[in-house]
């Protein structure tokens, strides 16, 4: 049998490089890795040993990668007793990693693609742009939050405003990639609304040439996600989404992560771990 | 492989007593995902549990952490016996391991039509699941009570001549009467404990975080319950050299020392793959060591050499 799928996840240790917090108890951790810094794919995430207190790993989303000094970035939310343990490991410590797992975005023919990311779901939304910052592919991307976003956020060079939406994530800004915010709280420069909203203003900005060209990339909350494939579908747009769920192996032997699909053959339970975490977004909603 | 490791279990010839646990690694090539893992560390694979049918599982959240260990509620989910074996049987490399099957009914015919259809196939070894605690019918309503036990023990030995391994449960009053009743039925080997039904509420929604609102108990805060348990039936099973896998929270070599004291005579790893998954070396190279050091030639010498204290009750030493 085909034996492509073996050795594929690695289990490797990585040193905390740094590890900064922002309002909202969002973290960004650096961790030490040469491997998954060079083998992780935009949409893959990490299953971390948070602390030796925990029996169970956490999955987190890789936010980007720095080849040349073999480090990767998560950003993270204390929502839990993993989150919370994982807020707590300092510079120096080191955590058990596995990882790259999953399948993750696929980048298509479609020059435009749309990024949107809410929350905690913003990371693969980062990875996709860095991925494609030097291609000939013509991105946007919208980055919604609740609470303060997790950078220090600055004016788009090119001085387009989308409906007070001026605002963006300097990575987008050194990557050459336009890239909006969007918050239902008053957030300087930010879009007062919901991502789909500042979707629609960007798509609808279009020409019909340019829209035939997107195809929409998208993580974040399950109400968001729905949003999304819902704008999506209205504009016969391809889509792509990310999901979560809790897991325990992470790497398809437990079935404990799946998200109910539809399929040629009605509907299955697919793993979100290595059958996902990114689905087409007609399959899920 | 260590030279010390090689056992026999239910007539199989295995080159680890690790026996990796139905449930946690899928079909048995999930886990070589991982670099450094290898089929050829363990003795035995039990593949997902199989239904004649095809069954799309539990709806989510299957799984959730809870102190020192987890629940699930998996709800067998698998692709039914047919595609098991004209589909995901022939892609098993036979070389690296011995394949285990797990199978469950939801009537006693049914248990008995599955090992008749595995009973044609090359699989190793059949294990019988009347201990699940996560579907409706069958399963555990099967487990609970030794006179049914007895009856789906008794038909899939009459359907097989492969190595039957009956996987008993901890929800019962007593295990061991269970494990006489299995061995009266024929089969050849228990498998002490499957999970213990457990719940967890999520306080914010006041509903249960488990979709299927209670699922089964594993991982380290099982292991003096399924200790206790493999003690208890291993007190049956040596009577009739019927040997027992021994599995609930095994984490490290020494648990695993444990359970072959205790009277197992292989060990089941699952739940700590989940925070390890390179954790099978590791044990076998403990409990090799662990021969070495106490002179033993090999895992035989060690099986059910427990020697229990000598009983004094409570009401003794209150009165002291």
């Amino acid at each position: 049998m085909s034996k492509e799928h073996r050795n594929t996840i690695k289990v490797v240790d990585c040193q905390v490089l740094a590890h900064y917090k922002y309002e909202g108890d969002q973290y960004i951790i650096t961790l030490a890795s040469d491997v998954i810094a060079n083998e992780t794919k935009p949409g893959q995430f990490v299953h971390i040993s948070v602390s030796d207190a925990l029996p169970m790993r956490r999955p987190i989303s890789v936010m980007s990668v720095d080849k040349e000094n073999a480090t990767f970035d998560l950003l993270y939310k204390v929502v839990g007793k993993g989150t919370q343990q994982l807020s707590e490991r300092k510079i120096g410590e080191v955590l058990s990693v596995i990882g790259p797992i999953g399948n993750g975005f696929t980048m298509t023919d479609k020059k435009r693609p749309l990024l949107i990311g809410g929350g905690v779901g913003m990371p693969p939304m980062v990875a996709i742009a860095q991925s494609i910052k030097d291609s000939d592919y013509h991105p946007f991307a919208i980055l919604g939050s609740e609470v303060p976003f997790p950078f220090d956020a600055q004016v788009a060079s090119n001085g387009k405003d989308y409906q007070g939406a001026t605002h963006t994530m300097p990575e987008f800004e050194d990557w050459n990639i336009e890239c909006r915010l969007a918050s239902l709280q008053n957030y300087e420069g930010s879009f007062k609304g919901y991502v789909t909203d500042l979707a629609k203003v960007y798509l609808d900005g279009l020409s019909a040439e340019e829209l035939a060209q997107v195809e929409v990339y998208s993580c974040g909350p399950h109400p968001m996600l729905e949003a999304v494939a819902k704008l999506a579908k209205q504009y016969n747009l391809p889509c792509q989404v990310s999901l979560e769920e809790n897991m325990a192996c992470a790497v398809g032997g437990c079935a404990g992560c799946v998200v109910e699909v539809q399929t040629d053959n009605g509907p299955a339970m697919k793993r979100v771990c290595v059958d996902g975490p990114v689905f087409d977004a007609t399959t899920v909603f | 492989m260590h030279n010390n490791l090689k056992t026999q279990f239910c007539g199989l010839e295995l080159d680890s007593p690790i026996v990796l646990l139905s449930g946690c690694v899928g079909f048995g090539e999930e886990y070589t995902r991982i670099e450094g893992f290898s089929n050829t560390d363990v003795g035995a694979i039990c593949l997902k549990g199989t239904t004649l049918e095809p069954r799309l599982g539990n709806i989510p959240s299957r799984v959730t952490e809870t102190p020192e260990g987890m629940i699930n509620a998996i709800g067998l989910q698998n692709p039914g016996t047919d595609i098991v074996i004209n589909e995901i049987m022939p892609k098993l490399d036979k070389k690296e391991t011995r394949f285990i099957i797990n199978i469950s009914g939801s009537s006693i015919e049914e248990y008995g039509e599955i090992a008749k259809r595995f009973d044609d196939s090359d699989i190793d070894a059949i294990e019988i699941n009347i201990s699940c605690p996560n579907v409706k019918e069958g399963g555990v309503a099967f487990g609970n009570d030794p006179d049914m036990s007895y009856r789906v023990v008794e038909i899939c030995r009459k359907n097989t001549t492969k190595p039957l391994i009956t996987k008993l449960s901890p929800n019962q009053t007593n295990i061991a009467l269970n494990a006489q009743r299995c061995i009266d039925a024929g089969t050849d080997g228990l498998a002490v404990i499957n999970t213990l039904m457990g719940m967890s509420i999520d306080t914010k929604t006041r509903r249960p975080v488990i979709g299927n609102n209670q699922g089964g108990l594993s991982g380290a805060a099982i292991k003096p319950v399924a200790l206790l348990k493999v003690h208890q039936v291993y007190q049956v099973s040596k009577k009739y050299n019927v040997p027992i896998i021994g599995q609930g929270g095994i984490m490290t070599a020494n648990d695993a020392i444990e359970f072959i004291i205790a009277g197992a005579s292989t060990v089941g790893i699952g739940t700590a793959l989940f925070y390890d998954p390179l954790v099978c070396p590791k044990i076998n190279d403990g409990i090799s060591q662990y021969l070495i050091d106490h002179q033993l030639n090999s895992i035989d010498d060690l099986i059910g050499t427990l020697e229990l204290n000598s009983a004094i009750s409570q009401c003794d030493i209150g009165s002291k």
